[in-house]
């Protein structure tokens, strides 16, 4: 069976998302899960996330990468968010347990394998969370990373960065469901897009899946059930705005 | 560009009667610049086989590899009677090929180099016929950009297919194309204006090509030569063509309307689809006459200096996807008043937007809602910022629609800043090209009624489109 690797990124604590990307992922056939970081984060099912991917990475079915939101958990990073991020994470601190904290804190900045690597926010200078949002962005990753493939998460919105013959890197903004080759002989920096809190106007959940052997990789969205969502984090007494952005996917 | 090495031993892989994943070589077919041609065959397929390998190597142009890589990408994503099908291909860096139908007929430029003279009825047919093969290309978002008389081959039934799609552009894949280096990549006498300026994704592009291919069937000349260099390329972003009917007299004026219309300067300006062009084509009575089609003389010297120095700031239009040169996808305006609790009038609003959405199935509904005015400094709490108070109401126009059930490609969510709402709803009404704005009137509203009707009769005086009053 060839291998079929499901990319998860900025998953925020969004559990009924998180829900609706397994099970779809599972009817895609993938055979491999990879989390790229923010796990936790802006929602309100932090622990139950964390639990459910600490049970996949442990039977070896998952690989997670940190990103600055689980950080932001058990050191400070006041200073680099805004204030509804602060509020959410002071939030998630109190609900969490110390080994759902410790799993946080042994998370990997940066896991290579084979031609492929998966990192939070940028392979460039891992800890700075640099976003990766244009072709020079694109293209310090790919110089860091040295793979043919390089997936992140940490911007919300899903684009494919691909080597021109120049050798810069062009956006591509990628299609739903469309299975794009992704030929080996150039580079790649693929960002998987926003599980947990979508920013790109439309509220369904983002994530991709990987598939080395044929050289293919295709972006999905996932439809869920946002305002259920919603509701938790107006209960959980989250900022209203985060509630909001969940509904608007804005 | 980083490519395997291997490459260069794929002279050795390729030969006659070598069997590669399955497909057993016969001889080779053609040898242009940038592939060779094999025939193959290949147990469980029963249409001939073309097998296209290539040329790589250290002479070779990079855009060899690209063009094939492009063309890889592209013919396997097509499904389209008119071009050739996809059969299988090969790992790009070690035995690159594309496996696919060989199709009979010739190119439609072995004709011309022949000498033939086409009649008027077969230009027509010809054209029409490419209009619709090029349609089944825009229709799945991808856009030729090298239609030329090589790449049309056409049967002794006169069936006509697509081929090489190697300089193609499909906007659901990215474009290794885009940003060359050089601009205006493509045969220069069929490449639109907009193509040398370096646009990769106007399907309008076609729409010029087929153009030139009607120019040059019907007059035996190309409509803007065979330049060499940049500044020849550019002289097709102002210079009119010879009018056809000072070459060849029996050509219509309505033929001449239409062809001349293909090669206007700007996109915008030609037919917007390649099914206009192919219903103009066949019937021929419904072609607008304009100037264009009693054209005899060339411009005066001093007329294209005028058309010259205007080009001098060439601004291509912009261009739409693909698949929207299509009219069959009305757009619909519900302006929903995001203060207002009729509970009743909501519900009818509702019911209407979702029978009129069921109507069209490939309509879609935009959702509205005006603010007066957001604040420009940014407030303590995120609900009093500008962000903050746009999204507010953008919750409100989803929870408003949440009933209707509609998939996210069919509707989209607007909040306007504006003064006056009614001027600013028409605007965007006509920025859109919406077919119908919904309003609701309320009966239960007495203090509002004034401003409210003063509103509602603007829109309905001033609207670009129908106007629906849903009413309680």
């Amino acid at each position: 069976m060839t291998e079929r690797i499901g990319l998860f990124a900025d998953l925020h604590s969004n559990l009924e998302a998180f829900d609706a990307c397994m099970e779809k992922a599972k009817e895609l056939g993938v055979t491999r899960m990879v989390f790229l970081g923010d796990l936790v984060g802006y929602n309100a099912d932090p622990g139950a996330l964390i639990d459910r991917i600490a049970e996949m990475v442990a039977d070896k079915k998952a690989i997670a990468i940190l990103g600055n939101h689980d950080q932001a958990v058990f050191e400070d990073h006041r200073h680099q968010m805004n204030a509804s991020a602060n509020a959410a994470i002071e939030w998630t601190k109190s609900q969490l347990n110390s080994s759902q904290i410790q799993f946080l804190k042994d998370l990997p900045l940066m896991v290579q394998e084979n031609a492929m690597c998966f990192v939070h926010a940028s392979a460039h200078n891992p800890a700075d969370w640099n976003y990766i949002t244009d072709s020079m962005s694109a293209w310090r990753c790919v110089q860091s990373s040295g793979k043919t493939y390089t997936f992140v998460g940490h911007a919300h919105e899903q684009a494919l960065f691909y080597q021109s013959a120049v050798g810069k890197l062009i956006r591509f903004t990628p299609h739903p469901g469309d299975e794009v080759p992704v030929m080996h002989h150039r580079k790649w920096v693929a960002v998987v897009g926003s599980l947990g809190q979508p920013r790109d106007g439309n509220p369904e959940a983002c994530f991709a899946v990987f598939e080395p052997e044929l050289e293919v990789l295709t972006f999905h969205r996932t439809p869920y059930d946002q305002f259920t969502a919603a509701d938790k984090v107006r209960r959980a007494g989250l900022p209203e705005d985060l509630a909001n952005r969940l509904i608007t996917g804005k | 560009m980083l490519i395997n090495t291997d490459i260069e031993a794929v002279d050795e892989i390729f030969q006659e009667g070598k069997v590669v994943d399955g497909f057993v070589l016969g001889t080779e077919v053609h040898r242009g610049g940038m592939a060779s041609l094999y025939s193959a065959t290949k147990e469980g397929i029963d249409v001939p086989i073309l097998l296209k390998i290539p040329r790589v190597g250290r002479d070779q142009p990079v855009e060899s590899l690209i063009g094939f890589e492009t063309e890889l990408t592209i013919l396997r994503s097509l499904k389209s009677p008119y071009v050739p099908q996809y059969l299988g291909s090969g790992n790009m860096a070690t035995r690159p090929y594309i496996a696919m139908e060989r199709v009979e007929g010739r190119p439609l430029e072995d004709f011309i180099k022949e000498g033939k003279v086409f009649t008027i009825d077969e230009v027509v047919k010809i054209g029409a016929d490419l209009a619709q093969a090029v349609q089944s290309l825009h229709a799945q978002d991808a856009i030729h950009l090298d239609i030329k008389p090589e790449n049309i081959l056409i049967d002794d039934k006169g069936k006509l297919t697509l081929i090489d799609f190697g300089l193609s552009h499909h906007a659901r894949f990215p474009d290794l194309l885009a940003e060359e280096m050089r601009k205006g990549i493509g045969s220069a006498p069929y490449i639109s204006p907009e193509q040398v300026t370096g646009i990769r994704s106007d399907y309008r592009s076609d729409i010029f090509s087929i153009g030139v291919i009607m120019y040059e069937l019907l007059t035996g000349e190309l409509p803007f030569g065979n330049p060499q260099s940049m500044s020849g390329l550019r002289k097709r972003m102002w210079a009119q063509a010879f009018p056809p009917r000072a070459i060849r007299k029996e050509i219509p004026r309505w033929l001449q309307e239409v062809v001349l219309r293909c090669l206007e300067p700007r996109a915008a300006d030609r037919y917007q689809s390649a099914t206009r062009l192919r219903q103009v084509l066949r019937d021929h009575e419904s072609v607008t006459l304009t100037e264009r089609a009693d054209r005899v003389d060339p411009l005066s010297f001093w007329e294209n200096l005028k058309r010259m120095f205007r080009a001098a700031g060439y601004e291509p239009s912009p261009s739409p996807r693909p698949s929207v040169g299509n009219d069959d996808a009305p757009l619909m305006i519900a302006a929903i008043d995001t203060r207002q609790s009729d509970e009743d009038l909501r519900e009818r609003m509702q019911t209407t937007a979702k029978n009129l959405l069921q109507a069209y199935p490939e309509s879609r509904l935009v959702c509205l809602s005006t603010i007066a005015s957001t604040p420009t400094f940014e407030g303590n709490q995120e609900s009093e910022t500008a962000s903050g108070i746009v999204r507010g109401h953008l919750v409100q126009l989803m929870e408003w629609a949440k009933p209707l059930k509609l998939p996210p490609e069919r509707i989209s969510y607007h909040v306007l800043e504006a003064l006056d709402p009614a001027s600013r709803i028409v605007d965007f009404a006509k920025d859109n090209d919406a077919s119908l704005i919904l309003i609701g009137a309320s009966h239960k509203l007495p203090n509002k009624v004034t401003p409210w009707r003063t509103s509602m009769t603007k829109i309905v005086e001033e609207a670009p489109c129908s106007v629906h009053i849903v009413r309680t």
